[in-house]
C-alpha cells in the first residue's frame, strides 16, 4: 500500500470504524421509512390493488414511474462511472465511487416496483415458464437481469483494490469477522504487475459492457412503451429519449450524493467546487440534449394533429400544467443557467438545480406514464369514470418513500463498509489544484 | 442567514407548485351536507314479453356525476292512483338498479298505457327520489326468409291492447343493428306497414362468428308512446370468422415461437455480453491465482 493510500485510509477510517449518534438516528430513521412501507405493502397484499390508485384503463402508476426513475439513475451511474473509467478523468476519484454505488442500488431497488405493479406475484414464475422472446417485457426481464451481473461484477473489480487496502491496513478497529470478510473478499490482491494488468483488462472491458449494457437496457425500457400504439407513447426517439433522460437524472443525483457525503463525512478537501462544476457541466449538456429531445418529440405530435395526441397534449397543457411547465420548462433551463453562468455557479446553487432536476424529470416519466393512460386510444368495455383518473394513494406514497429510504440506507450502509471516496491510486494528482473542468 | 433565507424561499416555491397539481383525489374534502340524489329511470320492452326497468341513482359533485352503490330502489307500477309493488333491485357500483318484469303481471290503464316508478327512499347522507316513466307494452319479433336467393329479414311489431290482445303496431320506425366489439353496428333502418310488417333485405357481407352467427337486434327507440323495445334473434348468415394463421413466425400473441431473426439478435446479444461476464469472471479467479504462487514458501 501506498504512502498516500494510508494516509486517506487513516482518514476514512472514523467513519468506517463508528457510528455516531446523529448516524444512528439517521438509520432508525430510514428504517421507520420502510417500515411504513412494509405496512402499505402488506395493505395492498391483503386487500389488493384497490388500495392502490391503478384501475382498468390507468393500469399503471408512480410504481412504474418509480422504477423508470430508479433504473434511470442506475443506468446514468453506470454510464458516468465507465466512461469517467475508460476516459482515465483526473478528476474521477472523488465521485467515480459513487457512481458506482447509485448504479448497483438503483439497480436493485428499481424492479421492486414492478413487483408491486403486479397484481397475482403468485403467478410471477410464469413469467420465466411462459416468457415469449416477442414480449418485450420479456426482454426486459432478461436485460435486467443481465445488467444486475455486469453492475456488480464490475463494481467487484472497482472496489478490488480497496478491498486489499483495507485488508491491509492495520490500524483499522474493526471486528474480526470484517476483517476476515475483507481478506476473502480481497481475492489475495496485493497487487503484483500480473495481478495489476489482469484487473485493469477485466476493469476496462466491465466499463465498455456496462455503458453499451446501460444504453441497451434503457432501450429496452424504452421500447416496452414505444411499440406500444398508445398516443405519446409511440415514437421512434423514445429509446435515446429515455438514455438521456436517464443520465441526465443520474448526474443530477451523483451530485445531490457527492453534497451529502461532503457534508457528513466532511469530504472538503476531496470533493471540491470544481467537481461540482465538472458534473454540473454534465448536467448541462444532457439537459440541452433532454430539451431537444422533449421539443422533437412534443412538436412532432402537436404538429401531427392525430386526434389522441392532440387530447394527450391539452391534457399536458391543462390538468397537469404545473408538472408539465416543472418537468420540460424548469427541468430544462435551470441547469443552463445555473452552470452556464459562471456568477452562479456554486457548490449550493448547483446542489439545489440537482434537487429541481431530479424533481422534473421524476414529472417527466409521471406525464409519460399517467396522461396517456388517461386517453387510450380505444375505450374499454364498461369503462367508468373512475378507472380513467388516476389519483395516487398514501399506500403508493408509502411504497415511494420506503423505495428512496433504503437507497439512502444501503448507500450509508456501503460507505460503512468500504470509503466513499477511491483510496487506491487516490494521488496527489486528483487533489483540487489539479482537477480539470 | 441571508444564504438560508434564499434556500427557504427556493424549496418553498418548488412546494408550492407542486402542490396544486399533485394531490390526491381523496383529500378532497366531503360536505358533511345532505347531498341531492338524482334518479334516471329507462325502459326496454324485449321480445320474451318482458319489460327491464333500469334505474340509476347519482348524486352531482361538482361538475362529474357519481353513481351510488348498494341503494336499494323500489319498482312499482300505477294502477287507478294505487301504486302496485314490482319488485326492487341493489344498485351496482355504477349506481344501477335493474328489474325484469313479464308484461302478463302488470295491469295496462284504460288507454293500454302503464305507469311504472322507480323510488330511493334517501338516507342521512342523501336525499329521496323518484322518477317515473308511462309506456305501453310493445313486442318486436323477428322473422328471416329467402327468395330467389335474396335473404330478407322480416320484422313484426305488435302491441297489446286492453283486452290484452296482440295487435299490429303500425308506422313505427325500426333500427336494425349487430353487435360489434365496443358498439352497435347499425345495418340499417324500416318502417312497419300498417299491418306493422317491414322487410329488409340482409347484406351478404358481414362477419359473424366462426359459424357465421350473427346476433340481429331490432330497435324502436325513444318512442313517446311504447319507449325503447327490442327484439333480438340470432341466424348463420354471416360470412364465417376465419382466425388468420400466420405462416412465419411474427410478433403475434398466437405464434408459438419469435421470428428467426429476432431470436439470432438475442443469442448474439447476449453471447456476447455474457462471454465478456465469463472473461471478468475468469480475470478474477487468475488473480487469485497469482496471489497463491506469489506466496513465500512455508
Amino acid at each position: 500500500m501506498e504512502n498516500n493510500e494510508k494516509t486517506l485510509l487513516k482518514e476514512f477510517a472514523p467513519q468506517i470504524e463508528r457510528t455516531g449518534i446523529q448516524g444512528y438516528v439517521w438509520i432508525l430513521f430510514l428504517l421507520a421509512v420502510i417500515g411504513l412501507g412494509v405496512y402499505a405493502f402488506i395493505q395492498q397484499v391483503t386487500k389488493g390493488h384497490i388500495v392502490t390508485g391503478m384501475r382498468d384503463n390507468v393500469v399503471w402508476g408512480i410504481y412504474i414511474v418509480n422504477f423508470i426513475f430508479f433504473m434511470g439513475v442506475s443506468y446514468a451511474g453506470a454510464l458516468i462511472s465507465g466512461t469517467l473509467h475508460l476516459f482515465k478523468t483526473a478528476w474521477r476519484k472523488p465521485v467515480i465511487r459513487m457512481a458506482e454505488f447509485i448504479t448497483i442500488i438503483s439497480l436493485l431497488i428499481g424492479p421492486g416496483y414492478i413487483l408491486l405493479c403486479i397484481g397475482r406475484l403468485d403467478k410471477l414464475h410464469y413469467l420465466v415458464l411462459h416468457g415469449r422472446i416477442q414480449s418485450p417485457i420479456t426482454w426486459d426481464v432478461i436485460a435486467i437481469s443481465t445488467d444486475i451481473f455486469g453492475c456488480l461484477i464490475f463494481l467487484y473489480l472497482a472496489i478490488l483494490r480497496d478491498l486489499a487496502n483495507m485488508r491491509d491496513f492495520e490500524e483499522l478497529q474493526l471486528p474480526k469477522w470484517r476483517k476476515k470478510l475483507y481478506k476473502i473478499l480481497a481475492l489475495g490482491y496485493t497487487g503484483t504487475e500480473e495481478q495489476k494488468k489482469r484487473l485493469e483488462r477485466a476493469t476496462n472491458i466491465m466499463a465498455t459492457m456496462v455503458i453499451a449494457i446501460a444504453i441497451i437496457v434503457y432501450s429496452v425500457l424504452a421500447w416496452i412503451f414505444s411499440v406500444t400504439l398508445q398516443p405519446g407513447w409511440h415514437s421512434t426517439i423514445f429509446g435515446p429519449y429515455f438514455v438521456i433522460a436517464a443520465v441526465y437524472s443520474g448526474s443530477a443525483v451523483l451530485i445531490l450524493t457527492m453534497w451529502f457525503f461532503r457534508k457528513v463525512y466532511h469530504l472538503e478537501e476531496y470533493i471540491t467546487k470544481k467537481h461540482f462544476v465538472a458534473v454540473g457541466v454534465i448536467m448541462l449538456v444532457l439537459a440541452a440534449f433532454f430539451g431537444y429531445f422533449t421539443f422533437s418529440d412534443y412538436l412532432t405530435k402537436w404538429y401531427g394533429s392525430e386526434k389522441n395526441d392532440e387530447l394527450l397534449i391539452q391534457l399536458l397543457f391543462k390538468e397537469f400544467y404545473w408538472p408539465f411547465i416543472i418537468s420540460n420548462y424548469i427541468g430544462v433551463l435551470l441547469p443552463l443557467l445555473v452552470v452556464g453562468i459562471a456568477r452562479l455557479r456554486t457548490i449550493t446553487n448547483i446542489t439545489l438545480t440537482s434537487v429541481v432536476v431530479i424533481i422534473a424529470l421524476w414529472l417527466n416519466r409521471y406525464l409519460i406514464v399517467i396522461p396517456t393512460l388517461q386517453s387510450p386510444y380505444l375505450p374499454i368495455q364498461d369503462s367508468r369514470v373512475e378507472w380513467n383518473i388516476y389519483s395516487s394513494t398514501w399506500v403508493e406514497w408509502s411504497l415511494t418513500a420506503a423505495g428512496i429510504a433504503l437507497f439512502c440506507l444501503l448507500f450509508t450502509i456501503a460507505s460503512k463498509f468500504i470509503p466513499i471516496v477511491t483510496v487506491a491510486g487516490n494521488t496527489q494528482e486528483a487533489k483540487p489544484e489539479d482537477v480539470l473542468v | 442567514m441571508k444564504r438560508n433565507l434564499y434556500r427557504i424561499i427556493f424549496l418553498s416555491a418548488i412546494m408550492m407548485l407542486f402542490a396544486p397539481s399533485l394531490v390526491p383525489a381523496q383529500e378532497k374534502t366531503d360536505s358533511s351536507a345532505v347531498q341531492e340524489s338524482r334518479l334516471t329511470f329507462s325502459y326496454l320492452c324485449t321480445s320474451n314479453d318482458s319489460v327491464c326497468l333500469t334505474a340509476n341513482l347519482f348524486v352531482k359533485k361538482e361538475s362529474d356525476t357519481y353513481g351510488l352503490k348498494n341503494a336499494t330502489i323500489e319498482f312499482l307500477s300505477t294502477q287507478d292512483n294505487k301504486f302496485i309493488p314490482l319488485g326492487s333491485a341493489v344498485t351496482d357500483q355504477d349506481g344501477t338498479a335493474i328489474l325484469s318484469v313479464v308484461i302478463n303481471k302488470l295491469h295496462p290503464g284504460k288507454d293500454g298505457m302503464i305507469s311504472y316508478t322507480a323510488k330511493f327512499a334517501g338516507t342521512l347522507k342523501y336525499t329521496k327520489t323518484s322518477a317515473t316513466f308511462i309506456a305501453e307494452p310493445a313486442k318486436l319479433r323477428l322473422a328471416f326468409n329467402v327468395q330467389d336467393s335474396i335473404r330478407y329479414l322480416n320484422v313484426i311489431g305488435t302491441r297489446k291492447d286492453p283486452k290484452g290482445q296482440d295487435v299490429a303496431l303500425p308506422k313505427e320506425t325500426v333500427i336494425l343493428y349487430i353487435p360489434r366489439l365496443f358498439s352497435l353496428l347499425k345495418i340499417g333502418e324500416v318502417a312497419l306497414d300498417e299491418q306493422g310488417k317491414a322487410s329488409f333485405e340482409f347484406p351478404g357481407d358481414i362477419v359473424g362468428d366462426t359459424l357465421g352467427n350473427l346476433n340481429i337486434i331490432a330497435k324502436i327507440e325513444e318512442n313517446e308512446k311504447y319507449g325503447f323495445v327490442q327484439g333480438t334473434a340470432i341466424i348463420n348468415w354471416g360470412v364465417p370468422k376465419q382466425y388468420y394463421k400466420a405462416e412465419v413466425p411474427s410478433r403475434e400473441l398466437w405464434t408459438p415461437i419469435a421470428p428467426l431473426w429476432m431470436i439470432i439478435t438475442l443469442i448474439i446479444m447476449l453471447a456476447g455480453v455474457w462471454a465478456h461476464y465469463v472473461y471478468a469472471v475468469w480475470e478474477l479467479i487468475m488473480i487469485k491465482q497469482a496471489s497463491k504462487k506469489d506466496q513465500p514458501p512455508l
